[in-house]
């Protein structure tokens, strides 16, 4: 059907004809459009927020010296089918969960190509005493210079240098939210004690703050301080961290490595796949509660397009008596609804840019117990939040406008202009 | 050519109404026949509840008949759609309520140009030329931009009027125009229909309780009980 400029001139002189309905009605689309674009941005940018922090600074794969259990071997099969063997106990030797002679598994490592780095991680326990607090810890032994590759120390110190960590065989540096909880500063000296009841006095050289909370609990050592205060040999590490060049081959690189070296590998993905599930979850939630919002608007709509054609039975009469089409008699009220749905999102996507600069610019406290610490909102900013919420306006009121179009194709002139007398 | 506009063939309409689940048939019109011709300016009376004003209806092909035939301009119309109807409407018929039914959005220029827009056979410039003309011609040239609430009971007529004849309809067909009006106004009226059936040999049919009205047009049918009465010619 060919809209004339008719129809649009008809629909538009009746909406403005009722100003100050119309006008609220755009104000509630526009509002909803609003609410709908700050829900998006503010959820999508914190899981944006999350994973850019992580892809940061966080290893694209990790692996760990958890082995991965062996079939039952091949031995045990006889092709004499006349024994039988009962398989009762699969037994292992319970090994700490180490990659023993870690450089040769580098180099199994570093044969695929997608692979850009590999940081060798050791990490222990420690009772870490300062003054009179006492509480356990976790130290992480590094190699300073190619753990910084992949979290990114020397741009997060707040006191103190990384490089010192290299010069000095008794340094470590501390975790902002760890250095809090012991209130110490760069050159205190603290001391470790490990498993087997040893005492290693250290210095601070150093406090990062990354904006992970799972980072910034821990202290970070020189590998070889690490491993001996653990008791490790020079050869042993619990995990390689590993940077990946290309983020969307990383599962594939992960099962190769997994398949070549008999070790456990996980991508960030996977590691960090309950916290990304909870967010996708919390905004499922969001957006079904605000897409209520946008369908009261639609209610909006709706009720001022069945107004609009019970008050306008006569001019429907009229105009299908001088030879108006029942579609374009429905097309009037149709577009009626498209025209306050554009002009509200229109609105709408007005006030959602302002609210999204308004809330990113929000100081906010960071919290300890959130995995992701910021000062400021992070809004997300895509102009897709505006693009389809627009369209989803649009699609609301158009289901709204059906109904009153309908009836107002059905409207039968005669009755209404022999109702007259 | 053939002379007759308008043709009915044995209508009937009944009137279906439910009342308390009890399904009412009323007998409106039974029977009619008749034939309406090229430049007749015809008059339709009768008693209230005689069944004229659905005539009109019939003949304006708002409505249709429960049984027989309505011929418009050689067109049988029984078998069309509602679209079919409505551009036949546009092109052939025009109409005069009792009541002006002007949109009250639209200037009188406006209303006047909205059948001519209805099915895009004029360009906007085109139809605000004709529409002004037809404006001045039932002398209300110096309300174009005037909006229905601001013209008196008369001037809304003529607008009407002007609205009806916007198409050149084959025919002009006017329910109780003058019902509303005062003597003067439907004196107004009435010439307006009486020079533009002279001068123009416009078709037109007026449905009216105005004895004088429709003793001065050219043929009377006079309907009681669904049926023609008398067909008079004067």
């Amino acid at each position: 059907m060919i809209i004339n400029r008719n129809i649009l001139y008809i629909a538009f002189r009746q909406l403005s004809h009722r100003r100050r309905q119309t006008l609220l009605t755009i104000g509630g689309i526009g509002i909803s459009v609003m609410v709908l674009i700050s829900a998006i941005s503010l959820m999508d940018g914190l899981l944006q927020s999350f994973t850019n922090k992580i892809i940061n600074s966080a290893p694209h794969i990790i692996v760990s010296g958890e082995k991965i259990t062996n079939p039952v071997s091949d031995l045990l099969y006889k092709k004499d089918s006349s024994s039988t063997f009962m398989f009762y106990k699969n037994v292992e030797r319970n090994d700490e969960d180490l990659i023993k002679n870690y450089a040769r598994v580098e180099n199994i490592i570093y044969t695929d190509p997608n692979i850009k780095l590999v940081s060798p991680v050791l990490s222990i326990n420690v009772i870490a005493k300062f003054g009179i607090i006492s509480q356990p810890m976790l130290v992480l032994g590094i190699i300073p210079k190619k753990a910084d590759a992949i979290t990114k120390f020397s741009e997060n110190m707040t006191e103190g240098k990384f490089d010192e960590l290299e010069r000095s065989p008794d340094a470590i540096i501390i975790g902002s939210s760890a250095a809090k909880d012991f209130q110490v500063k760069v050159g205190d000296r603290i001391n470790l004690v490990s498993n087997f009841g040893n005492t290693f006095a250290v210095n601070v050289v150093g406090i990062f703050s990354t904006g992970i909370n799972d980072v910034d609990n821990n202290a970070y050592a020189n590998l070889r301080l690490a491993q001996n205060i653990g008791n490790y040999l020079p050869n042993e590490v619990t995990q390689l961290y590993l940077r990946a060049n290309n983020l969307d081959k990383i599962s594939g690189s992960a099962q190769t490595i997994k398949k070549n070296t008999n070790y456990d590998a996980k991508t960030w993905e996977e590691n960090a796949a309950s916290v990304i599930s909870l967010y996708k979850t919390i905004s499922s939630m969001i957006y079904f509660l605000v897409f209520f919002v946008l369908l009261v608007a639609g209610f909006g709509v709706a009720n001022i397009l069945i107004t609009n054609v019970l008050e306008k039975y006569k001019d429907i009469a009229i105009l299908k008596s001088f030879g108006y089409k029942n579609s374009e008699i429905s097309a009037i009220y149709i577009i009626q609804g498209m025209m306050v749905a554009m002009l509200g999102a229109l609105i709408g996507c007005l006030l959602g840019f302002i609210m999204i600069q308004i809330l990113s610019s929000i100081p906010i406290t960071p919290s300890q117990t959130s995995s992701v610490r910021s000062d400021h909102l992070e809004m997300g900013k895509s102009p897709y939040y505006f693009l389809l919420t627009s369209i989803f306006a649009m699609i609301v009121s158009f289901f709204a406008s059906l109904g009153p179009s309908r009836s107002a194709s059905k409207v039968n002139p005669v009755d209404i202009l022999r109702g007259e007398r | 050519m053939n002379d007759t506009i308008i043709e009915f063939r044995n209508v009937y309409k009944d009137l279906i109404t439910q009342d308390n689940n009890e399904v009412i048939q009323t007998t409106i019109l039974s029977d009619l026949n008749f034939k309406i011709q090229r430049g007749e300016f015809t008059s339709i009376t009768g008693p209230s509840g005689s069944g004229k004003t659905t005539m009109l209806y019939l003949m304006g092909i708002l409505d249709k008949p429960t049984k027989g035939t309505v011929v418009l301009d050689g067109q049988e119309t029984t078998a069309l759609s509602e679209e079919q109807l409505a551009v036949l409407r546009n092109d052939k018929l025009g109409f005069i309520f009792q009541f002006h039914f002007l949109l009250p959005e639209f200037s009188s220029l406006e209303n006047v140009m909205m059948p001519m827009l209805a099915r895009g056979k004029y360009t906007y410039a085109a139809a605000r030329e004709a529409a002004k003309e037809l404006l001045e011609q039932v002398e209300m040239g110096n309300k174009l931009n005037s909006k229905p609430n601001q013209l008196s009971g008369g001037q809304q007529q003529r607008v009407a009027i002007a609205r009806a004849l916007s198409n050149k309809p084959k025919v002009l067909l006017a329910d109780e125009p003058t019902g509303n009006l005062d003597s003067k106004n439907s004196a107004i009226v009435f010439d307006l229909f009486k020079k533009l059936n002279e001068e123009t040999n416009q078709t037109i049919i007026v449905v009216t309780h105005d004895e004088g009205f429709a003793h001065r047009t050219r043929r009377i049918l006079h309907v009681i009980d669904g049926r023609i009465d008398y067909s008079t010619n004067i």
